[in-house]
C-alpha cells in the first residue's frame, strides 16, 4: 500500500524475543547532518548520512519517555518505573494532564497511578526484581487495575533484570495483566526506538482476540452486519502529538467517505485493543510512530495498512483521502469530498495567505510533521528557509524527492539547540515553528515561534490545515514578548560558537 | 531502606544535581549519561516547579555525552573528556559542573577524575547516579563539590555573615521569593546572608562564602553533608532552623539565629514589633469575609519535612485552622523521626494533628479514614468538612474526592505558575493567606 519499497523490505515477526530490535538495527538512521537538502540525499543513498556523529552533543530524548508516553495512556492500568527515581518523574509535571486529556476525548477521567520500584545503590549489586515483584502485589492490591505496565530503564538493563521471568512467575497469581516493555534509553540513540518497545509489550501481551464459539444456530442477519462492519472499518492510529480536534476531523474525513473510522490505540481501553483486529485497513497518520505496530497486525491479522503522509495542509490531506479512498474504490467519492472541501478552505485561507505572503519560515520536529507542514507554509505564500528534522530515515526518502529545492538547509539532530540556534541566528526567519522544548530558545534569540502540536491544537486535515495558518497570523500580530526576551535574556552560546559553521560539529562515527 | 514509592515527589540524585546547578546563574552542568537524561530531568523541574523553566543552560541545551551501547562496553571516559573540550569552546560560564548519570557509574568511569584535568579551566566534578538517592543526594553531591573546590578557605571570618544551607532550588517551589525574604528579614537584624541561589547570587560572591560565622540548615534531609564539610573544610560552624512561615515561625528563626550570633536581643523585639504591626495591618482586610463566612478550616498537610511543620505551624497558630492530620513523605530514619515529631509539641491550638511518614501517595486517604470516624449512613454525621488540603500538585485529586479546598505548596507544583512569590517571614505568611483564602472566594 505504498509507492516505497520500504513496506515490503521489513518484516515484523519479532515477538519470540522479550525486547524489540532497535531502530539502528531494524531500518537505519540518521541522526546527525547538519547541510543542504541535496547533500543530505546524497549521503542517505551511499549510507554515509546514516554513519555521522557529534563532537559537541546536548540532551535530547530517550526512548523510555516515549515508550512511556503510549502504555500510560491507556484506560485503567497502573505503570510501574522500574529504575531509580530520576525516570519518568516527570510525571510530577504533567501527570495531572491525563485528567484533562482523556476529558477532551470523551473518555472516563481517573487517576493516574504510577509507582518507582526506586532502585538504588544495593540494588544495583543485588539486583531489583524482588522490589519489582513487591510493587507490581502492592500495585495489583491497591489498585486492581486491568493491566500493570513495567516500563524499565537503564539500571535493570545494565545489570541484567529478568523481568520477563518475573512477569511468568506472576501472572497466574493475580488479574492484572503484566506488560513488560523495555526501553533502556542507552540501547538506542533514535528515541523512537521507544514506540517499537512500546508496541512490542502491547503486541505481546494485550493483543489477544476474544475467543468466539461456534453458534449452534447462526444469526446470519446480525453476522452478515458485523461482517459488513469490519469491512468498512478503518482504525486511524492516534500518535501522543495529535489532539482531539485532530482525531475528530480525520474521523470526520473518513465518515464522508461512507467508512467507519475507529481511532486507537491511544487511551483505548484493553477491550477496544483486543477488537484491534476487526478492520479493513489500518491507518498510520505517521510512519516513524507505528510501522512496528502496523506491519505486525499485517501479518498477524492480515488487515492491510497505509503509511504514506500526515493529512497536514491542503495537498497532503488530499492524498491521505486519496490513499484510503483507492484502497476502498471509492475514488470517484474522494474526488467529490476533496474538491467541496478545498473549495472552502481555500476560500476561506485567503485573508490569511495576504498577512503571510512574503514572511519566512523555518520548521523543527519530527521528520514526516516538519515537511507537511513546511510544504503547508510554502503553499500560503511563506519563504521556507530551513528545516530540522529529529531524525531522517527510508520514511521521508519519498517526501524529501519530492523537494526540488536542493540547497535548502536540513538539520537533523534530536534537540541540539546549538546548531539550530547559529542557523537561525544567519537565516533570521520570520516565524519558527518547532517542537517542545525548542521553542523557549528560539524565544530567546527573538524569533516569533509556536508549538509543532498540542493538546488544543487541531493541527490535521482541513480544519487542523486553517487553525495553523490562523495561529501563524495570529502569533504575527504582536511579536514583543519575543523582542522584550531576546533583549534581556541572554543565551548560554558563546560569540565565538555564532561565528562557526555549525557543520564542523558533525563527525564520522565510528559504528552506527 | 529505600522501598518502591507510589508517585515519588522526587527526581533522582541526577535530577536533583541538574536542578541544584540550574539555580545558580552562569553554571554549566555537563552530563556525563545517555542521552535523554539531561533534558527529561530538567524538564521535570521545568514543568513540575511551579514553571520554573529549564534555565541559562538547561533543558535541550545541557551538553551531555550521550552514551550509548557502544560505550556501555568500551567505557566513555574518551567522550567525555571530548565534551568537556567542546562544551568550553561552545558554552559560555562562570563554571562548569561535570556530572553523572547511572549508566557511567555501573560501568565504572571515574568522570570526576576526567574533570579534574580541566580543573585549571573552571571545570569541577560530582558523582550523581541516579541510583545514589533521591534529589537531595544530588543537592548535596553539587554542594559538596563548591565547597570543596570552588569555596576559598579564609581564615578571617566576618562577623554577623551567615550561609544558607538545605533550600533545594526547584525541589521548593518558592525558593527564590523564600531565600529573598529570608536576606531582606536577617538584614534588619543586622546579619547578611549568602544564599547560593538567592537573587545577586553568582560563582563570585560564591567564592567568598567561606568567610561567614555560621551556616542555618533549613532542611534535616537536604544539606546536612554539606554542613558538615562546610564545618571541616572552613571552620563554620551549623545549626538547624525550621523554614519560618508567617508571624510564629519567623519570630522564633529570628530569636533562634540573634541568639546564635549573640544580636541584642532588644533590637530584635524592635524589629518584630514593627513587622508585627505591619503583618496585622494587612490581615485586618480578611477578618470581615473570614468571619462573616466561617473560613476556619481542617486541615491536611502533605509535604516534604521542609515544609511540612512550617505550615502546619503557621495554619495551627497564626490562621487559626485545625491542624488534623500531617503527612511526611521523606524521612526514612527512625530517630530523624522522632526528633521531627517533637517539633509538634510547640503548635498551641487546642487540637493537635496527627502525624505520619508516609512515602505513598496514595496511601494518605487511607490514613485519613484511620483517624476520622466513618460515615456509615447515620442520620447524623460529624464529617470531616469544612477541610482544605495544603500539600503537593499530587494531593488535588485527594483534595477533589473530600471536597475540600487545595493549595499545591510542596513539591510537585504544576497546577500555578511561580516567580517572585515565597511564603517565608511575615510577608510571606500573608502571601499564603492570600492564597488559600483566594481558594475559598474564587467563585465568587
Amino acid at each position: 500500500m505504498s509507492n516505497s519499497s520500504y513496506v515490503n523490505s521489513l518484516t515484523y515477526n519479532y515477538l519470540t524475543s522479550d525486547a524489540p530490535p532497535t531502530r539502528e538495527e531494524r531500518i537505519g538512521v540518521c541522526h546527525a547532518f547538519c547541510g543542504s537538502c541535496g547533500e543530505l540525499k546524497d549521503g542517505l543513498k551511499s549510507g554515509c548520512a546514516q554513519l555521522q556523529n557529534r563532537r559537541f552533543s546536548q540532551s535530547g530524548g530517550c526512548q523510555l519517555t516515549l515508550a512511556v508516553g503510549i502504555v500510560s495512556s491507556l484506560t485503567n492500568v497502573v505503570m510501574i518505573i522500574h529504575s531509580p527515581l530520576g525516570c519518568c518523574s516527570n510525571f510530577v509535571g504533567s501527570g495531572g494532564l491525563r485528567k484533562t486529556m482523556r476529558a477532551s476525548k470523551g473518555k472516563v477521567d481517573e487517576d493516574f497511578i504510577w509507582l518507582h520500584t526506586n532502585l538504588n545503590e544495593l540494588d544495583v549489586v543485588q539486583g531489583g526484581i524482588d522490589k519489582l515483584r513487591k510493587t507490581i502485589l502492592y500495585a495489583e492490591k491497591e489498585y486492581h487495575p486491568e493491566a500493570i505496565i513495567i516500563a524499565n530503564g537503564c539500571v535493570p538493563g545494565i545489570i541484567g533484570d529478568d523481568i520477563d521471568s518475573l512477569v511468568t512467575e506472576l501472572s497466574d497469581r493475580i488479574s492484572a495483566k503484566i506488560v513488560p516493555v523495555h526501553c533502556e534509553g542507552f540501547k538506542s540513540k533514535y528515541v523512537a526506538s521507544g514506540y517499537d518497545s512500546a508496541y512490542h509489550g502491547i503486541l505481546r501481551h494485550l493483543i489477544n482476540p476474544a475467543q468466539k464459539y461456534e453458534k449452534v444456530i447462526p444469526i446470519i442477519d446480525r453476522d452478515l452486519k458485523e461482517e459488513y462492519r469490519i469491512s468498512r472499518t478503518v482504525n486511524i492510529f492516534n500518535v501522543g502529538s495529535n489532539s482531539n480536534g485532530d482525531e475528530v476531523e480525520l474521523s470526520r474525513l473518513v465518515s464522508a467517505l461512507g467508512l467507519i473510522p475507529r481511532v486507537l490505540p491511544l487511551h483505548s481501553s484493553l477491550g477496544d485493543l483486543e477488537r484491534i483486529g476487526e478492520a479493513a485497513l489500518n491507518v498510520s497518520i505517521c510512519a516513524t510512530h507505528d510501522d512496528y505496530l502496523l506491519g505486525h497486525l499485517k501479518e498477524r491479522f492480515g488487515t492491510d495498512y497505509l503509511i504514506d503522509t500526515l493529512p497536514i495542509g491542503i495537498k497532503n490531506t488530499n492524498q491521505w483521502i486519496r490513499r484510503i479512498a483507492a484502497y476502498f474504490h471509492l475514488e470517484e467519492e474522494a474526488e467529490k469530498l476533496i474538491k467541496f472541501e478545498n473549495q472552502q478552505l481555500i476560500a476561506s485561507l485567503k485573508p490569511l495567505k495576504e498577512a503571510l505572503k512574503g514572511k519566512s519560515v523555518f520548521v523543527g520536529g519530527g521528520e514526516t510533521r516538519i515537511i507537511t507542514t513546511a510544504e503547508f507554509f510554502y503553499y500560503l505564500g511563506m519563504e521556507l528557509v530551513g528545516v530540522k528534522a529529529h531524525n531522517v530515515d527510508r520514511f521521508v526518502e519519498d517526501i524529501l524527492d519530492d523537494i526540488n529545492e536542493p540547497g535548502l538547509v536540513i538539520e537533523v539532530a534530536a534537540g541540539m539547540p546549538a546548531e539550530e540556534l547559529n542557523l537561525l541566528k544567519r537565516l533570521q526567519p520570520d516565524l519558527y515553528i518547532g517542537h517542545l522544548n525548542a521553542n523557549g530558545w528560539v524565544s530567546k534569540l527573538g524569533i516569533p515561534n509556536f508549538p509543532l502540536f498540542g493538546q488544543t491544537l487541531n493541527y490535521m486535515g482541513y480544519s487542523g490545515a486553517f487553525e495553523l495558518a490562523r495561529k501563524a497570523v495570529k502569533i504575527l500580530k504582536n511579536t514583543n514578548f519575543f523582542k522584550n526576551v531576546s533583549s534581556n535574556i541572554s543565551l548560554p552560546l558563546s560569540k565565538d560558537w555564532y561565528e562557526r559553521d555549525p557543520k564542523e560539529n558533525i563527525k564520522e562515527a565510528a559504528n552506527y | 531502606m529505600a522501598e518502591f514509592i507510589e508517585r515519588a515527589k522526587f527526581s533522582c540524585a541526577l535530577g536533583g544535581a541538574l536542578t541544584t546547578i540550574a539555580g545558580i546563574p552562569r553554571v554549566v552542568p555537563i552530563v556525563h549519561a545517555s542521552g535523554g537524561c539531561a533534558a527529561a530531568l530538567s524538564g521535570t523541574y521545568n514543568l513540575a516547579s511551579g514553571y520554573r523553566g529549564t534555565g541559562y543552560c538547561g533543558g535541550t541545551m545541557i551538553p551531555t555525552t550521550n552514551i550509548s551501547e557502544n560505550h556501555i562496553v568500551f567505557g566513555g571516559e574518551e567522550r567525555l573528556e571530548e565534551q568537556i573540550e567542546n562544551s568550553l569552546e561552545i558554552l559560555d560560564g562562570d563554571l562548569f559542573i561535570v556530572v553523572t548519570g547511572c549508566q557511567v557509574e555501573i560501568i565504572g568511569d571515574d568522570a570526576v577524575n576526567v574533570a579534574r584535568r580541566f580543573r585549571d579551566r573552571n571545570v569541577i566534578g560530582a558523582n550523581t547516579p541516579g541510583f545514589l538517592g533521591n534529589t537531595f543526594q544530588g543537592y548535596d553531591a553539587v554542594l559538596n563539590a563548591i565547597i570543596s573546590e570552588v569555596i576559598e578557605a579564609s581564615e578571617e571570618k566576618e562577623e554577623k555573615v551567615v550561609n544558607i544551607l538545605g533550600v533545594v532550588p526547584g525541589h521548593d517551589v518558592f525558593y527564590r521569593g523564600n531565600l529573598d525574604e529570608i536576606v531582606l528579614l536577617l538584614s534588619k537584624i543586622g546579619v547578611k546572608a549568602n544564599t547560593f541561589f538567592g537573587t545577586g547570587e553568582s560563582i563570585a560572591s560564591i567564592r567568598q562564602y567561606g568567610k561567614a560565622v555560621l551556616n542555618l540548615l533549613f532542611s534535616g534531609q537536604a544539606g546536612v553533608a554539606p554542613a558538615k564539610l562546610f564545618q571541616e573544610l572552613h571552620n563554620i560552624p551549623f545549626i538547624s532552623v525550621d523554614v519560618p512561615v508567617g508571624p510564629t515561625g519567623t519570630e522564633e528563626f529570628l530569636y533562634r539565629v540573634g541568639k546564635e550570633l549573640k544580636i541584642d536581643k532588644a533590637s530584635i523585639d524592635k524589629v518584630i514589633r514593627e513587622e508585627r504591626k505591619e503583618y496585622y495591618s494587612f490581615f485586618e482586610r480578611i477578618v470581615d469575609i473570614y468571619s462573616d463566612m466561617d473560613f476556619q478550616r481542617y486541615a491536611l498537610i502533605a509535604a516534604d519535612s521542609y515544609y511540612a511543620f512550617s505550615l502546619t505551624r503557621f495554619l495551627a497558630n497564626d490562621l487559626g485552622w485545625i491542624p488534623h492530620l500531617t503527612a511526611i513523605n521523606d524521612i526514612d530514619d527512625v530517630n530523624d523521626r522522632e526528633e521531627y515529631l517533637s517539633k509538634f509539641n510547640s503548635l498551641t491550638s487546642e487540637t493537635k494533628p496527627t502525624v505520619i511518614f508516609e512515602e505513598h501517595a496514595g496511601a494518605i486517604l487511607n490514613e485519613l479514614r484511620k483517624t476520622w470516624p466513618n460515615n456509615n449512613n447515620q442520620k447524623y454525621y460529624d464529617a470531616f468538612n469544612a477541610a482544605f488540603v495544603v500539600g503537593s500538585g499530587i494531593e488535588r485529586s485527594l483534595a477533589e474526592k473530600l471536597g475540600a479546598g487545595f493549595l499545591s505548596v510542596a513539591f510537585p507544583v504544576s497546577n500555578r505558575v511561580v516567580l517572585n512569590k515565597g511564603y517565608t517571614g511575615f510577608r510571606g505568611g500573608l502571601t499564603l493567606v492570600e492564597d488559600l483564602i483566594s481558594q475559598l472566594v474564587a467563585a465568587r
